[in-house]
């Protein structure tokens, strides 16, 4: 089956589980929004889907392939690409730099870059010289350049102007226009669920909302009432 | 005394070379490698044993012992990258301080406490200039110091490879979530420099105190040479290393300062600190 399977999954971190029993499907080309009070584990949560942290209980796979045992490299390979919360650039290399990283070629490399007119100007400053969004930019043309399956996206927009944001927000659904499977992580709760096609709302670890977004942000008691807990 | 400074190049150069090792691997693997010179005497005692027991020619005796040298520091780089992935530059430092000891402990028990009958790989004179000497061996260590830092500057700032280095040592999470072997990078970064560091130990331990604790501690004048640069700078660990050594060479040529060479790297050391901190004194003021 063609799609990013979590089943059961329990994460651990410190004194006990910040994420229990978790199950979602990510298929090729859907948006699945996942929302939550702060501290809720929606970062623990992706962190556990890329390795960064391992899983305590359940399992994950990608198309059929469990890959909970897998490194965060052999996950990169199986098309499973983390955009971490923050501006992950690479703060020395220029922007050409970082986002060759991800690009098998000198097409793909091109491809990524005219994503962002904003950038050619900036192709060789150093990331670190680069304004927020513009760094946000970078990070995004790497992960198109890594063509991946599977797009994990922890707050896009944290520490950036909405209007900066709302500038990038389109890329997302270019991502899954073009087949990508997204399982998207916000801070502006109804920006999310206006893309996405299903959600989860986290609270303590626990989903107490899982199902279609639309609803979920036509319904503003039913969201309440799932980030209370449910 | 300038026949004593131009003599210190030849010492110059190995503090230069091995500050340059020190310099990389704190950018590259985040490790301040205490352990850098032990790795090359252990492989220059191998190279020793192999020419004075088994009667192996000396060119073939250095090239098993930088293949020693390297593959010790690979299995540290190893143990670090599989145990100490996610550990801060302390902890992964103070690894390499036990691996230090292990190895002076080894050639002991291996190879006895006395110093060891070294056969020179390279000797005698170079050339000279306005009558004074300068070795093969300084001529050697000083161009390999250079070109060591020259080459791994292009292949960090030309080349797929380092630029893949460079996003390691900076973020190295992220670096592994956009498929960059880690580990694999790692191993190499400790593998090379430590046959770089047994190569320079090799040649220059004949004409050098040549006894295990006296070569494994030349960490320390090598990293006093990485501190100029502040463990970030190739260029500034030659200059630092280079200078070091001529000024040691300088101090042995004077009675009165013969002694004090000895201390010259804690002195540097001791004074670079000191720098160091009145500068961010001056910009917490500013």
């Amino acid at each position: 089956m063609n799609a990013l399977e979590l089943r059961d999954v329990t994460v651990s971190r410190g004194a006990g589980p910040v994420i229990r029993d978790v199950s979602l499907d990510v298929r090729p080309g859907a948006i699945t929004a996942l929302v939550g009070p702060n501290g809720a584990g929606k970062t623990s949560l992706l962190e556990a889907v890329s390795g960064v942290v391992p899983v305590s209980g359940g399992s994950i796979s990608v198309d059929g392939t469990p890959i909970t045992r897998l490194s965060r490299v052999a996950r990169s390979r199986l098309g499973l690409v983390h955009i971490e919360q923050g501006r992950a650039v690479f703060p020395s290399l220029t922007v050409v730099e970082n986002v060759r990283l991800s690009a098998r070629s000198s097409a793909e490399l091109d491809d990524a870059l005219a994503l962002f007119p904003e950038l050619d100007e900036r192709r060789d400053s150093p990331a670190e010289l680069l304004s927020g969004g513009e760094q946000q930019m970078v990070v995004l043309a790497r992960a198109f350049a890594a063509r991946p399956a599977f797009l994990l996206i922890d707050e896009m927009s944290l520490g950036l102007a909405p209007v900066v944001f709302t500038r990038l927000l389109p890329m997302v659904q270019r991502f899954a226009d073009q087949g990508v499977g997204i399982l998207l992580v916000e801070q502006f709760t109804h920006l999310a669920l206006g893309l996405a096609r299903e959600a989860l709302v986290v609270a303590s670890g626990r989903v107490t909302y899982h199902g279609d977004a639309q609803a979920l942000r036509d319904s503003p008691d039913t969201l309440h009432a799932a980030y209370l807990g449910g | 005394m300038l026949q004593g400074a131009l003599a210190g190049l030849a010492a110059g150069g190995v503090y230069a070379v091995l500050g340059v090792c020190l310099t990389l691997m704190s950018r590259l693997v985040r490790v301040v490698n205490f352990a850098q010179a032990a790795a090359g005497m252990f492989g220059t005692y191998i190279a020793v044993w192999l020419v004075s027991n088994q009667g192996v020619p000396i060119w073939l005796a250095t090239v098993v012992a930088v293949g020693c040298g390297a593959a010790i520091s690979a299995a540290i780089g190893w143990v670090v990258s599989t145990w100490l992935s996610e550990a801060d530059t302390s902890a992964r430092s103070a690894v390499t301080v036990a691996v230090l000891l292990l190895l002076i402990s080894l050639s002991f028990i291996l190879f006895g406490n006395k110093p060891q009958p070294f056969r020179p790989i390279l000797g005698g004179p170079a050339f000279q200039v306005s009558g004074v000497v300068i070795s093969q061996v300084a001529v050697f260590t000083v161009t390999i110091a250079a070109v060591v830092a020259a080459a791994s500057h292009a292949l960090l700032t030309r080349t797929a490879v380092g630029i893949k280095l460079r996003a390691l040592s900076e973020r190295p999470t992220t670096a592994e979530l956009i498929g960059i072997p880690a580990k694999l990078f790692g191993i190499a970064v400790w593998a090379a420099t430590g046959a770089v560091g047994t190569l320079v130990i090799a040649i220059v331990a004949p004409s050098q105190s040549n006894d295990a604790i006296a070569l494994s501690m030349l960490v320390v004048p090598a990293a006093a040479a990485a501190l100029l640069g502040a463990f970030r700078r190739l260029d500034l660990a030659v200059v630092g290393g280079l200078a070091l050594g001529v000024l040691q060479g300088a101090a042995a040529q004077m009675t009165e300062l013969s002694v004090a060479r000895h201390f010259l790297p804690f002195l540097f050391i001791v004074g670079l600190l000191v720098w160091f901190q009145r500068k961010e004194v001056w910009d917490a003021a500013r």
